[in-house]
């Protein structure tokens, strides 16, 4: 355990944020403009607001590709993305290929790659469970497990060695990631994760998933989503889209907090077919990993 | 001392090497698979394959690991997994399919017949490289115009092992895997690749294969919903305790007439009093039957 001045030094170095790249600049406005109703939009905007960041494009595009993306046929030019996809779901790409953009690379021997995996995963599987749960905002859903460990982000730039000592610690002794961070660093990616939620004016609801997801309890407004992402969280890290290793702690998602939460609130919950979700998952986690390698081993 | 070298000149008709038939004693013990001396060739290259894995030199040293050394469980389970591998092929038990098809499908329709979901659930819980589920699958598109009309089959297939699962839906088998195959059946549910046979599409459709750990009990909960589980000479690699769990873990997740098939030579004796052991023509099977009416019939 780190000494109270270590923590709160540590701390302080985070809240400056100084080493941490911003989203990319074409993001916000990005975001901005989708988020205005759909007969407003207009599909030459959202091209050029993409196209002005020519990196972002074209992984934009490779990720468009991706049968994760709903897209079979094959989509040559950023304007067929868009128009082939959706507003939607090219949000959804450029968000996530942005999280990828700001991962740096090979830090302190941890492959940054299996934290945008899991992210990912998370990502697609809470937008998946939103569905199955008639959830009102899939979309928001995968916001919010996109970006639920926004905090190892800044633990990889901002801690790489001692960061580096919790992932090896949760990784030797098959726990919860979270837990290896309080151990060794005294706080965890929530607590981190926060500071750049609120650096990066991220809405409440995404926020609160942010900060929240391994303490349901403290979450008041937007428990639901947070709930979501726990649930979905936990169910990446019980298959192949965990943090490279499995934890060994048997438990049962039918008794988490999170699980009561979203009971409260969608009576669909009761009849989700669970072998048949966990199944379907599972397809997720080999198109997952080859569109990571192919667009960050580029 | 044997090396890898010397076991390679290895005499089918030569002494067995001490070692050898140590480890062949200790997977009988475990697995109660016994090779006989005229097979110990085949228990050599599996270890081999081990050996080569760990960069074991000697049999003796991989005995030792086999018996004494932290990771004994998960070699033993390892090579356990060399072993069985390609021991299984299409239609491998024909009277347990009989009696599924003939006595123990009808019985579940008819108990199902009043609710509105018109489904029938399979799980193939250590399927191996997936003769089995696709077997299976071949039988309910069989059936699929005769009592199975207007229902909806879903085969999961589940096994530990990644290399078998990749095998599985990869779906391409040797002549070993396909040699039970009827000409009906190759002919209509196979197509040639190269000199093997590859399962069609509408075989494959039926089955959806996961990874799946069978002691992972987080995981285990979410098989539910089950008509029919099959779970072939998979339950001999674990202890007493481990099976009870498992066994455990079937029961809750069989729907409340569902049927339980294990291997050939397996049983639930000293492991599970739940279940109740039911006497099939040339096969047995174990039913859950229903707790609230003790007396409802079963086969």
């Amino acid at each position: 355990m780190i000494s109270a001045a270590r923590k709160a030094n540590l701390l302080s170095q985070i809240e400056g944020l100084n080493q941490i790249p911003t989203i990319p600049v074409v993001l916000a406005p990005l975001l901005r403009y989708l988020q205005q109703p759909i007969e407003h939009l207009d599909v030459q905007t959202v091209t050029d607001l993409i196209s002005q960041d020519k990196a972002l494009a074209a992984q934009c595009l490779q990720m468009a590709n991706s049968p994760l993306f709903g897209r079979w046929q094959k989509i040559d030019s950023l304007r067929g993305a868009v128009v082939g996809l959706g507003f939607q779901r090219v949000g959804d790409i450029a968000m996530s290929c942005s999280l990828l953009s700001i991962l740096p690379k090979g830090r302190a021997g941890i492959d940054p790659v299996i934290f945008w995996e899991h992210s990912l995963g998370c990502a697609l599987v809470c937008r998946h469970f939103a569905r199955k749960i008639s959830w009102p905002d899939p979309g928001k859903a995968y916001l919010a497990g996109l970006l639920h460990d926004l905090g190892t982000i800044v633990n990889l730039w901002m801690l790489p060695q001692d960061f580096a000592e919790a992932f090896n610690l949760a990784r030797q002794q098959c726990i919860p990631l979270h837990e290896a961070e309080q151990s060794v660093l005294g706080f965890t990616h929530c607590d981190t994760g926060s500071l750049l939620a609120k650096r990066w004016e991220l809405s409440a609801d995404l926020s609160e998933a942010v900060s929240r997801h391994h303490a349901l309890d403290e979450s008041a407004e937007h428990a639901g989503l947070v709930a979501l992402v726990e649930i979905s969280d936990l169910l990446c890290r019980m298959t192949g889209l965990n943090h490279g290793f499995l934890e060994s702690r048997q438990v049962s998602i039918f008794e988490q907090k999170g699980f009561a939460v979203l009971s409260k609130q969608c009576e669909s919950l009761a009849t989700v077919d669970w072998a048949r979700l966990t199944f379907e998952l599972d397809s997720y986690m080999d198109e997952v990993r080859s569109l990571v390698r192919a667009i960050y081993r580029k | 001392m044997s090396s890898i070298a010397a076991q390679a000149s290895l005499s089918v008709s030569g002494p067995p090497d001490p070692d050898l038939v140590r480890i062949r004693d200790l997977v009988y013990q475990v697995a109660g698979i016994f090779h006989p001396d005229t097979k110990l060739r085949l228990l050599l290259d599996r270890c081999s394959r081990r050996m080569k894995e760990r960069k074991t030199a000697t049999l003796r040293e991989y005995f030792e690991c086999l018996t004494v050394r932290p990771e004994r469980q998960a070699e033993l389970v390892a090579l356990l997994n060399e072993i069985t591998i390609g021991e299984t092929c299409f239609f491998r038990n024909v009277s347990q399919l009989d009696a599924l098809r003939q006595l123990v499908i009808p019985t579940i329709l008819e108990a199902k017949a009043k609710l509105p979901l018109r489904r029938l659930r399979i799980w193939s819980a250590g399927c191996s490289t997936g003769e089995e589920p696709y077997t299976l699958s071949i039988l309910a598109l069989e059936e699929s115009s005769r009592q199975l009309k207007d229902w909806t089959v879903e085969i999961l297939a589940t096994d530990l092992n990644e290399r078998s699962l990749a095998h599985a839906k990869n779906a391409v088998y040797g002549s070993y895997s396909t040699r039970h195959l009827t000409e009906y059946h190759r002919q209509k549910y196979f197509a040639p690749v190269a000199d093997q046979l590859q399962v069609q599409p509408p075989v494959r459709t039926l089955v959806s294969f996961s990874r799946l750990n069978l002691s992972d009990d987080s995981r285990m909960l979410f098989m539910k919903g089950l008509d029919i589980i099959f779970c072939c000479n998979v339950l001999i690699y674990f202890d007493l305790a481990s099976k009870r769990r498992v066994i455990q873990h079937f029961y809750n997740n069989l729907l409340p007439h569902g049927y339980l098939f294990l291997g050939h030579s397996e049983s639930l004796y000293g492991v599970s009093e739940e279940f109740r052991l039911v006497h099939l023509p040339g096969a047995t099977a174990y039913m859950k039957g229903e707790r609230s009416q003790p007396g409802k019939k079963a086969i």
